[in-house]
């Protein structure tokens, strides 16, 4: 890892972009971060994972390994962070595989075009994280047939087969660990609020800063159960923010009044409590569904589902030499039968390490190791 | 008038662009990893301390702090009387710290450590008086006779409040202000109250804010307090501040931004306040109260 990584933010406003919502104002640009090495290299776009902007730990984990490894480093935030949602997508209504692809691919062409003369580029290559990998995936397969940007190569990094069936997999591990309803949230909060405060006083702290929070939040959370019930709880959270600009943009009157949508200096506490009980099943058939079946002549829901599996570029995983994996063998977003169909898509492409759960293997040295040798063409280190 | 020609500029420059490209700080790998493991370590130790300590008492059959429960948590709703200007607060903040206060920080950043570190330690030297003050009145003078011991460390031996030489002594800087005095008193914090220029707070700690400013105005020290060299220093604490603070308005991307900083910010209140009072029942409040009422 090298001692420092330079970083600069761009922010950039896209010629496509919708019109922004007034409540939005702040998501009207696209920010994504570069670290650019002084000389020519190949760049490495990264692509968050769900619901994530561009800059988060684990990301800025990956950027210093291809950084230290010689790659210009691009981290971009995840279709389905609001932020990219507002600013870049060509819908308003995150979550379709394809058109996601698109809208990063083009979002990606603008970026590369607008880099200061100084970054000279070689190579692209694309990588991703949860969600983000399989993005990675779709924006190489866009690539092969537009050829504007020659990506080469692609790392997807505990990516999901079938983004409904994961999703439906956490909306079920909410429902268990935490049950139905926000009444269920609440008492999660306040089991989380004695703790933490029983922890402070006892202790002989006179701030309550980031790290102890950290650390409590850690202590209290010792079952699987408990684990399992956060995990649920932060990715609702942000199914929240994801069903509340789709709901709007769509204007499919869920949470939200079309014809009169909330002002700047409105509360949208109620909105917010109102979403917080409903599962990604409700944003599919009451935002996802109408809005593309509308648009989509020939689509069924069940079409609609089928065409956010990774199956839709099966072939090009089976024959391209050029793509990629690392997941876990216990990931939760796999079932073992999407964790085989890989295996056999990829063949000797694609390695699964014994643990780590979900990204638990992110940041270990075998799996950076073992992902910059991918990116470089090393892989399988047996063959070479 | 240059600081109105520098406002100028900027809200320009940043109104014409449709793509902005600026540094921010490194990443530093080795130093995250390092500072991530320190604060796991210490976590570790203070929890243990904390366990070994509740258990001794037990065998001494002195009674320990009450505990929480989960029905002593103020519920998920939050008391703010005042939201349509909290909201245009937080707005208005968001803006100037785009259009300002970050650009500002940014540049700051870009001087040498030894100057940053430098104008941190002089500023934070000068808030010791205040929290020498504070910790007095709330009779904890433990802590109040070691911001002494570290006023009269930093001032000679660091010259001036310039090097922070009473931390590597193992006298760490744990800044108080009236915010904490009153909480200490037993004051409520009040209603969420979102302070233009300086974010979420409350009234109680608004009020405090201000008695800790009109405290070391009155106390004068070195004479820094008054005249035009007051304006610039002022100015430089400000981005000092903010260079040190690691939140940015609106980086969550999330329509409920507001209402999420709200119920963090107060309960993260109520909770120091209950550790403030850590031999006290928690108050039982109605139970539709919502929280900070």
């Amino acid at each position: 890892m090298p001692a420092k990584v330079p970083l600069s933010e761009i922010n950039i406003a896209l010629p496509w972009r919708l019109p922004v919502p007034e409540i939005l104002w702040f998501d009207a640009k696209l920010r994504v971060w570069l670290s650019a090495q002084e000389k020519p290299a190949p760049l490495a776009i990264v692509i968050s994972g769900t619901g994530n902007d561009g800059n988060t730990k684990t990301i800025s984990v990956l950027r210093a390994a291809l950084y230290g490894a010689g790659y210009h480093v691009l981290t971009v935030p995840s279709p389905t962070f609001p932020g990219f949602i507002v600013s870049t997508s060509s819908t308003g209504v995150a979550g379709d595989l394809m058109q996601d692809g698109h809208d990063l691919y083009a979002a990606m062409q603008e970026i590369i075009a607008n880099l200061p003369r100084k970054v000279r580029i070689t190579d692209i290559d694309v990588l991703g994280y949860s969600l983000g990998g399989a993005n990675a995936a779709v924006v190489k397969s866009i690539d092969a047939t537009e050829g504007k940007l020659k990506i080469h190569r692609v790392v997807m990094i505990n990516p999901p087969v079938s983004l409904f069936s994961s999703v439906g997999r956490l909306d079920r591990l909410f429902a268990a660990s935490i049950g139905p309803g926000d009444q269920a949230v609440e008492l999660l909060y306040r089991r989380l609020y004695a703790q933490i405060a029983n922890l402070y006083r006892a202790s002989d702290r006179l701030e309550l800063d980031n790290n102890f929070l950290l650390g409590a939040g850690a202590a209290t959370l010792k079952t699987d159960a408990e684990f399992s019930a956060a995990i649920a709880l932060a990715y609702r959270l942000q199914l929240v923010d994801m069903f509340f600009i789709g709901d709007l943009y769509a204007k499919t009157g869920v949470a939200v009044d079309p014809e009169h949508p909330p002002k700047v200096s409105d509360s949208l506490e109620a909105i917010e409590r109102d979403l917080r009980a409903k599962p990604f099943a409700d944003y599919f058939t009451r935002v996802f569904a109408p809005y593309y079946l509308g648009r989509r002549p020939d689509a069924t829901s069940a079409s609609l589902i089928a065409a956010n599996r990774l199956d839709i570029i099966a072939d090009a995983l089976r024959s391209d030499g050029d793509y990629y994996a690392q997941t876990n063998s216990n990931d939760l977003i796999l079932n073992k039968r999407e964790l085989a169909w890989l295996q056999v898509t990829l063949g000797s492409r694609i390695v699964v390490y014994d643990h780590g759960g979900h990204l638990g293997e992110i940041g270990e040295r075998r799996q950076l190791a073992d992902m910059l040798d991918m990116l470089a063409g090393r892989w399988p280190r047996n063959t070479q | 008038m240059v600081v109105m020609g520098v406002v100028l500029l900027t809200l320009s420059g940043c109104a014409s662009q449709m793509v902005s490209i600026r540094t921010v700080p490194d990443q530093t790998p080795a130093a995250d990893n390092a500072a991530a493991a320190a604060s796991a370590a210490a976590f570790a130790e203070a929890e243990a301390a904390e366990s070994a300590n509740q258990s001794s008492t037990e065998v001494q059959g002195q009674e320990t702090a009450p505990q929480l429960t989960p029905a002593d948590a103020p519920p998920m709703y939050t008391y703010d009387p005042w939201e349509r200007f909290n909201r245009f607060a937080y707005r208005f903040n968001a803006r100037f710290d785009e259009a300002i206060f970050l650009p500002a920080a940014n540049i700051y950043r870009r001087a040498p450590h030894p100057v940053r570190d430098g104008a941190h330690n002089f500023f934070g030297n000068i808030a010791e008086i205040d929290s020498v003050i504070n910790y007095t009145l709330q009779w904890r003078l433990k802590y109040g006779l070691r911001s002494i011991e570290r006023f009269a460390i930093n001032s000679t031996i660091g010259i001036g409040g310039l090097i922070d030489v009473a931390t590597k002594l193992k006298l760490p800087g744990t800044p108080t202000g009236f915010a904490t005095t009153l909480a200490k008193w037993g004051m409520h914090p009040g209603p969420y109250l979102v302070i233009p220029l300086l974010g979420p707070s409350t009234l109680r700690d608004g009020v405090g804010f201000l008695a800790d400013y009109g405290a070391e105005y009155g106390i004068n020290i070195f004479g820094l307090y008054r005249g035009g060299l007051s304006w610039g220093l002022g100015t430089i604490n400000a981005v000092d501040q903010r260079a040190n603070i690691d939140f940015r308005y609106h980086s969550s991307g999330s329509p409920f931004e507001y209402e999420t900083i709200r119920f963090l910010y107060v309960r993260k209140r109520l909770i120091e306040d209950a550790g403030l009072h850590p031999k006290d029942r928690p108050k039982q409040l109605p139970a539709d109260a919502p929280a900070g009422k």
